[in-house]
């Protein structure tokens, strides 16, 4: 008997061996046949959920109706065993008709049941069910010591299977607790991070929108979006375009919301316009579908920048490229005429000046001829001028080129011309062998041409005319260098050297245009590079220019 | 015999009066006809308009071009005579106040024989019509069957 209390407390953890070893020890210990029958929570039903017999046949025959359900009312044994056990050591199955589910009376007779026992399964008061014990076999009869051990062995098994239940009933309600518990975590999770990106979209400076994909209702709205369109969000939720929209506006939208779905891929507007509460703006809106697990989208998403602002700022600059444009166009055609009309009637100064000395030379005196002659030089003059207006604005207009080219080579060709148009001077000369740099070959002759042109001109009254051409490194920088030892001039002045007819000497003392150093330093700020002189009254002077590395 | 004529196109009565002068002054002396528009160039040219009767034995031997021309501007009418089997081989040189690369590279694109720039210096302006009479009326050999 100590082994079956013993077998009982050790399965409680386990219900269902529990109630197969309740079955076995009594059916054991007062022999024969057992049933464990449990009353369901509510008690509308009894079920019979274990069965023990020394005889596999009659464990067989049991077996169709063990775990069958069956009324309360059709268990009247059972019920009644509640205010004590029921104990017929000699039972007419007959008199049974009606007390007992028809299931078991037909299993009881079919196996020869003569004594009966059904004993109460109680459990801190509470009835869990009853187990019945039948006497089959020839043994003697049931007496009271077979129903006080039973009442015993069901006591025990009662109180393990109380526990069983308390036991399992505790840990459902752990399981529950410890469910809820985490879901509860998970949901405070949840909203932080929900929190966290709508704080995100809350303050992303531009709109977004996130819309249903079925029928495009809004169902999410930042700041930015309300305050763009003038409309609260709240509005906006649970509806579409065409409730804010003029309609050509929201089939626009609407056209591109679908291409957004359709494709399942970004669209990408690059401008839109839409009628807001501060009038119609435009904007630069991307559309992304947003995808459910299996590719399907589920809602659009749609971020907006207001560019108005920015198109009013590059409407602005393109108009004033193109009045810009045009006053360069302007400004070549005026270049254009200039070189053709104003040359035309100064060509006919100098001539009819020329042919009036010619034809009438016996009219004039001395003083009539010079001052034709001086008609004739300001008529040249102005000739010169003129063209070096026009190379100043060609240099402007020109197209830049970048190759190799050595400068040494330039001042060697400048210097050549030079030479013959004044074979009289002799000047020292000093040029390096090559000095290589990238840039426009054409406008830096046009560079040395003028540089080496003033230093020729400023020496011709030195005694040793000098002229060098070099290139030194000043600060990982090439700096070439072109220096005369001729009149030069006050450092004071040196930032009017190169202004457009900005001159340091009378024209009477060195001729000049005072347009020279202005075409050069346009020449070499296109190159990117800069220039600068250094001189002093009567030792000469040097000047000094870089060209951008740039390729 | 075929009389060898200049014919200058000029528009500017100035510097018609100098290029001819400034023939004379280099003892240039054929006859030069003077047209002051293309349209009339082209009618003296292809014997047309005004110049219908003219002597169809007179031929140019060399055209001095304007480029600003009233009517037809010079490279139009430089077009004009190089795409008729007529005119094609005519030397033309264009002599003008424009130094504009773009006028040069246009002209002798155009099929001009020479351009040149008109000085403002009127001693300049007859060595170079001196030069150019030299070369097109004497030293240069024309197209045979031409003259």
């Amino acid at each position: 008997m100590s082994e079956a209390v013993t077998a009982f407390s050790e399965s409680a953890a386990d219900y269902e061996r529990l109630l197969d070893a309740v079955a076995r020890s009594i059916a054991q210990a007062v022999g024969d046949a057992c049933v464990v029958a449990l009353r369901s929570e509510d008690g509308q039903t009894v079920t019979p959920v274990a069965m023990f017999d020394a005889d596999d046949a009659i464990v067989a025959k049991f077996a169709p109706i063990l775990n069958v359900s069956v009324p309360t009312g059709d268990a009247k044994l059972v019920t009644a065993a509640n205010k004590g056990s029921l104990f017929m050591p000699m039972v007419d199955l007959d008199q049974l008709e009606g007390h007992v589910h028809v299931n078991l009376l037909a299993f009881a007779r079919s196996i020869g049941v003569h004594g009966l026992m059904v004993v109460p399964l109680r459990s801190r008061g509470a009835m869990l069910g009853a187990a019945t014990v039948m006497r089959h076999s020839s043994a003697r009869a049931y007496d009271e010591i077979d129903l006080e051990l039973t009442e015993h062995l069901a006591n025990h098994a009662a109180l393990a299977l109380g526990n069983a239940k308390l036991f399992r009933e505790q840990q459902r309600i752990q399981e529950a607790l410890h469910h809820s518990e985490m879901r509860r975590v998970a949901e405070a999770q949840a909203a932080e991070a929900n929190r966290f990106v709508d704080a995100i979209l809350e303050n992303i400076p531009n709109m977004v929108f996130v819309k249903e994909a079925k029928e495009l209702r809004f169902v999410r709205f930042n700041r930015a979006g309300e305050e763009l369109l003038g409309i609260p969000r709240a509005q906006m939720m649970g509806k579409n375009d065409f409730d804010f929209f003029p309609t050509s506006e929201a089939e626009f939208f609407v056209q591109k919301d679908r291409e957004t779905l359709d494709g399942k891929k970004l669209v990408d507007i690059a401008q839109e316009p839409i009628q807001t509460g501060q009038g119609q703006r435009w904007l630069h809106t991307k559309k992304v579908p947003v995808c459910d697990e299996h590719g399907t989208p589920q809602y659009l998403l749609g971020i907006s920048e207001d560019i108005t602002e920015r198109l009013a700022f590059i409407g602005e600059l393109t108009s004033a490229r193109d009045r810009a444009e045009a006053a360069n166009r302007e400004l070549e055609a005026f270049s254009y005429s200039v070189a053709h009309d104003l040359r035309a009637p100064l060509r006919a100064i100098d001539g009819f000046a020329q042919a009036l000395l010619e034809d009438y030379a016996s009219a004039l005196d001395a003083n009539g001829q010079r001052h034709l002659d001086r008609i004739r030089n300001a008529a040249q003059r102005m000739a010169i001028l003129i063209d070096a207006l026009l190379d100043l604005s060609r240099v402007t207009r020109a197209e830049l080129r970048r190759e190799p080219v050595d400068l040494a080579k330039l001042a060697r060709i400048a210097l050549a011309m030079l030479e013959r148009s004044d074979p009289e001077r002799k000047v020292d000369i000093i040029v390096p062998g090559e000095l290589p740099a990238r840039g426009d070959p054409k406008l830096l002759s046009i560079v040395f041409d003028n540089l080496l042109g003033n230093a020729w001109k400023f020496t011709a009254r030195a005694e040793h005319p000098r002229i060098e051409v070099g290139c030194k490194t000043d600060d990982g920088e090439r700096v070439y260098f072109i220096s005369d030892n001729g009149a030069g001039f006050d450092n004071a002045y040196r930032d009017k050297l190169f202004g457009v007819f900005q001159r340091l000497h009378k024209a009477s003392d060195f001729p000049g245009t005072g347009i020279g150093l202005a075409t050069v330093r346009r020449i070499l700020e296109r190159h990117g590079g800069r220039i600068w002189a250094d001189g002093e009254v009567g030792k000469g002077a040097t000047f000094y220019f870089t060209l951008s590395e740039a390729p | 015999m075929s009389e060898r004529v200049i014919l200058l196109v000029e528009d500017n009565a100035d510097d018609e009066d100098l290029t001819l002068r400034a023939l004379k002054k280099s003892n240039i002396m054929n006859r030069v006809v003077v047209t002051r528009d293309g349209v009339q160039a082209l009618d003296y040219l292809f014997m047309r308009g005004e110049f219908a009767d003219r002597d169809a034995n007179e031929k140019p031997q060399v055209i001095l071009l304007d480029l600003k021309l009233p009517k037809l501007d010079g490279l139009e009418v430089l077009r004009t005579l190089r795409a008729d089997p007529r005119t094609k081989l005519l030397p033309v040189v264009i002599l003008t106040s424009s130094a504009e690369e773009q006028d040069v590279i246009r002209g002798y694109d155009l099929g001009a024989n020479s351009y040149i720039r008109k000085p403002v210096d009127f001693t300049q302006f007859v060595e170079a019509v001196r030069q150019l009479g030299l070369y097109w009326l004497v030293l240069n050999q024309p197209v045979p069957g031409r003259s």
